[in-house]
Parts: structure tokens; sequence; C-alpha cells
């Protein structure tokens, strides 16, 4: 059997202020697999991490899911924190009821929090099936390609070039130094531009 | 520009372009074509004598149209490499197959018009797209400016082109009808910017600078002259910016707050028509030049570029940043960065710092002798796939081949096609598990499996 811990972000009161969070924890704790539920004002923070890597390792838990903000801001953060747990990262299921819920469903809280705990019974029913990934490795050619010689070009390539990697620096006029080599002094310093 | 061209860890390939990329984050394999100069630069001492016996004169684009280079040339005198190329479509050696001149007179014996496109292949790791910006055609759109045709409304570019002292006046600031210096100089911001119906929507974050350059230039160098500065608004957003604006006004530049509505010829001068809007009255101003600060634009031929690589733009045509607050440089394929205007309209101090950062991106990839890429990406089962190659045309990202594998079948060795998925390529967009209708494709962590399953919870 499954050991699932859900952890439900208040994020202040980016989704506090709108979802009722303790009723929704309440609901979610009934779900089959759940071992463990609760809540915390940021669960992204150094105190929210430790909540979840201690209930990890007290409820046995081997497989996590966080609701809280979108996954594009902090499911990098989430997997590290499973990592410190001794779990796999890839064990991990967000539930976005912030963007998706708690935003866009403002003057509706009791429509919202109901739909927070759709949004996490289905990130239960996924994580169940989730399995552990493994990252794999690949060499990398220490050599840069900048395209362009314009003064961002050429910043970029000397500051590579400087830190002792090999660049090729491609531009498709006859000479590097683009639109700024054209300007003749430059705000607000006044310096020459050549 | 020089210290980039001597350093000992940057190969410089200019009047090149790059053609192809291939392969992946840590492993690309660009090819690069090096356009023929028709001079052999290991030869060239750029000692200047080709230049100037040509016999061709043609239009300075440098200069954007405001004076004449020769068919054999360099840009600007410190151009770098400091040596010329031929420009095969105006030479007469290429237009009429004869002339010769540049060869005769040669000391180095350098030239040679045999000389063709070089396809390089290079291995990279990373690679910094940094093609910059292009100014908004403002003859197309605006109708009330002359269409570009007055040769006395420039864009601000080319009034740079004039203050330069490596210019087509020698930095003096002169009309380009008639030579004279202009007492009146009239200058127009956000043509092209903030302008939904005629232009872009965005500005162009440069222009209010530049123009309070401009201005002061012409107080400066033009002893008794007038400056007027038409504006919507004043955009100041720097360190020392809005210090420098105020500047230029204490100078006794004439900043107006007021669109103009039509420019026309009266003698040899130009009359702007435009409106006060906090006097609330309509002004007419004389003027010698009036100088229109242009919309930047992506640099042209982003569009091949962002195919070639393999990256995205916005409405716009600016490249797409991977996130606009938290991934400011990076880009969506893995192993690509974006510096400067071509990911939107830029100054050079923040194009500067974009650089320094995307280098410092690409030096923390190099740091690592090798790297662990992200498990979520498409997973064939070799046992459901028919080898329809559906897959194949369908990945963005080339990420997947056809694969020959043996099965014993029947006591027989039987051979067939498979898909395979390169895992360096592989973005894990899911394009690919969608066209399979076999079902063969998965992304890992995404599954059908586990994708029915959270279906079956929100519907069940």
């Amino acid at each position: 059997m499954q050991r699932i811990g859900v952890f439900v972000c208040w994020c202040g009161s980016n989704i506090g202020a709108v979802v009722d969070v303790s009723r929704v924890v309440e609901a979610i704790s009934t779900f089959p697999g759940v071992v463990y539920a609760t809540d915390y004002k940021y669960m992204c923070s150094e105190p929210g991490q430790e909540t979840i890597i201690q209930a990890v390792r007290e409820y046995r838990l081997d497989r996590v899911v966080i609701a809280s903000c979108s996954p594009r801001l902090h499911e990098a953060t989430f997997r590290k924190t499973l990592s410190r747990a001794g779990l796999n990262p890839y064990l991990l299921e967000m539930a976005n009821i912030r963007e998706q819920c708690a935003w866009v469903h403002q003057r509706e809280p009791e429509k919202a929090t109901q739909k927070a705990i759709e949004l996490i019974r289905r990130a239960i029913s996924k994580v169940s099936k989730l399995e552990p990934l493994f990252e794999s490795i690949i060499p990398v050619t220490k050599r840069a390609l900048v395209i362009g010689g314009g003064i961002a070009g050429i910043q970029t390539a000397l500051d590579i070039a400087d830190a002792g990697y090999q660049v090729i620096l491609v531009e498709r006029e006859p000479t590097i130094g683009g639109k700024m080599a054209m300007l003749d002094k430059t705000f607000p310093t006044l310096d020459c531009s050549a | 520009m020089v210290a980039a061209a001597q350093h000992p860890n940057i190969t410089l390939f200019t009047y090149a372009e790059v053609e192809k990329v291939e392969g992946y984050i840590g492993n690309f394999e660009v090819t690069i074509r090096q356009k023929a100069r028709f001079v052999d630069h290991s030869k060239c001492t750029g000692c200047g004598t080709c230049w100037e016996k040509c016999p061709t004169k043609v239009v300075s684009e440098y200069n954007l149209g405001l004076g004449t280079r020769k068919a054999i040339y360099i840009c600007f005198p410190q151009a770098v490499p400091n040596k010329p190329v031929i420009d095969r479509k105006h030479c007469r050696q290429f237009t009429r197959g004869k002339c010769g001149v540049c060869q005769k007179v040669c000391p180095a014996q350098a030239i040679d018009y045999q000389q063709e496109d070089q396809l390089v292949k290079e291995q990279v790791g990373a690679i910094v797209v940094a093609t910059g910006y292009d100014l908004f055609e403002w003859e197309q759109a605006y109708g009330e400016y002359g269409y570009g045709r007055y040769p006395d409304v420039i864009s601000g570019l080319q009034f740079e082109r004039l203050n330069n002292a490596s210019g087509p006046t020698g930095g003096k600031i002169l009309r380009p009808s008639d030579g004279k210096e202009p007492k009146s100089v009239v200058f127009i911001k956000c043509v092209g910017s903030r302008d939904a119906a005629k232009g872009k929507e965005y500005c162009s974050r440069t222009c209010c600078m530049y123009t309070a350059k401009h201005a002061h230039q012409v107080l400066e160098k033009i002893p008794g002259s007038k400056a007027y500065v038409f504006y919507m608004d004043v955009r100041t957003p720097g360190k020392g910016y809005e210090e420098f604006y105020l500047r230029t006004v204490h100078e006794g530049v004439r900043y107006i707050r007021g669109r103009v509505s039509k420019i026309y010829p009266e003698g040899d001068r130009l009359v702007v028509k435009g409106v006060d809007t906090l006097l609330g009255r309509p002004v007419e101003v004389t003027a010698d030049l009036v100088v229109l600060a242009t919309a930047m634009v992506p640099s042209k031929g982003y569009a091949e570029i962002a195919r070639i690589v393999g990256i995205s733009t916005d409405q716009n045509g600016f490249f797409m940043e991977g996130h606009p607050k938290l991934r400011p440089v990076e880009t969506n394929t893995a192993g690509v960065f974006l510096a400067g205007a071509c990911q939107g309209p830029k100054d050079i101090p923040d194009t500067v710092a974009q650089a320094s950062a995307a280098a410092a991106k690409v030096c923390a990839l190099f740091s690592r002798n090798e790297m662990a890429v992200d498990p979520m990406i498409a997973q064939v089962n070799q046992a459901l796939c028919s080898g329809c190659m559906e897959c194949k045309k369908i990945c963005p990202y080339r990420a997947i081949e056809s694969r020959t594998i043996s099965e014993r079948m029947g006591g027989k060795t039987v051979e067939r096609t498979v898909a395979s998925v390169n895992t360096g390529l592989c973005q894990g967009c899911g394009a690919c598990t969608v066209a399979c209708r076999a079902g063969a494709i998965n992304v890992k962590g995404f599954t059908n499996e586990q994708l029915l399953a959270e279906v079956d919870a929100l519907c069940l």
C-alpha cells in the first residue's frame, strides 16, 4: 500500500484568503492512500520544507503531493526537498491551487475550496501511478558559439573567453561592432562608443 | 572590439553566417558559412591601397545612405578585422568581367577573384544568440513625415553617423540635402514605438535618452542653434538618466508634449506642425533638420535564426526568454542563451549586463565535464512500435530517429524498424505521444496510464 503525504500551502493570503485550507486538509485526509495531510503558511520556506522532510521520515511517506503555486515556480524547489528527505525526486506531483484556483476564483471562496479539493484529488491519483525516474548523464563540449558581433555578442564572448573557455564569434557583416560602433557618444556618460 | 579580435580564446568569423545547428546541449554541431571576401586575409595587410584606387562608388550601408564607399571596402576606419571585402554585386570585375584594379595595385597579392564560400563545421557545447536589432522602417508607415521623400528628415541612427568623427561628414552635423549647418533641429520621439495603429505597441526604451543626447549635441556643436523635442512621455528609468535629461532641459532644449501631425517643405526648410497638449494649442516649428526616434525591431533574418537554432519568438519577433523574470537569458531550448536587443529593446548598460549574465550561464554549464539531463523525456516501447515514424515527422526538436532491431520470431530472426529517442535532444514536449497511433511512445512522468488516472479522478 502506498503512503502518500499531502502538503497544502496558504501562500500567505494568495491561497489562504480564498480557499478554506483547513477544510481542504480535512477532506483530503480521507482519500485512499493518504496517510498524512497538513497545511503551512509558506511551504517553500525553510520551515515549510522542513515540515515535509520530517513528515516523510516520521510517517514513512513514499510519495508526496504539494498543493501550492504553479509547478513552473517551485517544482524544482520541492524536488530537491524530496531528495533531501531521501525520496526519489520524481515521486512528486503538484496541484496548482493558486494560479488555477485561488487567483481566478477570488469572489467565489466556496467553489474555490471545492475546486482545490478536486485538483488535489487529481494529483493524488497521479502520484500513486508515478515511478522513480533517474537523470542520465551527457558529456559537455566546453566551447561556445556566439551569434552576432555587436556589443552583446562581444561582451558575452569576452566574458566566456576570460573564464578560460574557447569561443567562436560569428558576425554576418564584414566587421564586428554592430550598431554600437555606428554611434557617436553614448548616454549618460557621453563616452565614445567604438 | 579589438580586445575580442585579439583574445587568444576567441575565434572570429566575420562576413559569415550560421547555416545549420544540429545536436543538443553540451553537444552541438554548427555549420558556418564563411562568405567569399575575394581578399585573402592571411596575406592582406590592410594598407588601404585597393579601396583608394577602386573606381566604383557605392552608397554606404554603414552610413545609412549618407555617404559612399568603394566596391572593395572596410565599413569604417576602426573596423575589426581592418581588412577589406569585395562587394561582388557592384564590383566591375564581377559585373562587367573586367577591371582588376585592386588586384594590380595590391602589394601583398591578396586579391583572389576565384575565392568561394566555405562551409566550416564546429563542435560547441552552448550557443548564445546576440543578433541585435534593426530600425523600424518608418518610410513605409508615416506619410505625415513624408514617407522618406524629404532628405532632411532622418533617423536617429543617421544622426549618429553625422555626429561620428568617422562618419560621412567627419563629425559635423550637416543637412543631407545641401550640406549646410542646421540652426533649428526638431526631434520626434516614438516613431513606430507606442503606436499600435502604425507601428509597434511596445516602448523601445532607448529613444528618450538618445534623443536627449542628440539635442544636447546640437546645442553643443552648433552655436546659436535651437533644439525642439516632440514627446509623448519622457521615460528615464536608469542610473543617471533623469539627471542627464534635466541637464539637456537646463541647457535650453525645448520639450513640447504632443505629436506631430505633418511635416512639409517650405523653401529649403521644413515646417513641422504639431500640438502642444500641455498648452492645449497647435504649434508650428520651422526646422532645418528633423530627426526621428524610430522603434527598435528585431534584426533582419531573425526568423531564420530562430528556425536554425530552434528557439521561439514573441509576437513582435523578439526571441523568447525562458521566463520573463526568473530565466531572462535562457531560452526554452537547453543550451541556448540570449543576450541583448534580440530578446527585447534594450540600451547599452542593460545589454552589457545581460551579455555578462549569459556568459555566466555558459560558464556554469562548462564548469562540469558532464551534466545531468531531465529524465522526463519520451520513451519508446519497442514491442508496441509499428515503425510508422509519424512521431519523427512531428518532433520539433528532431529528437527521433528510426532504428533497425532484430527479433526472434517463430524460430527465425527478423529485422524491423522502430522509433528511437535521442535523450539529449528530447525536451519532453509530448508531441510524439499524441501522434503515436499504437500508444507506443510515452513521456516519462506523463504516461498515458498516469494521465488517464488524473482524468478518472476528476471525472468519475
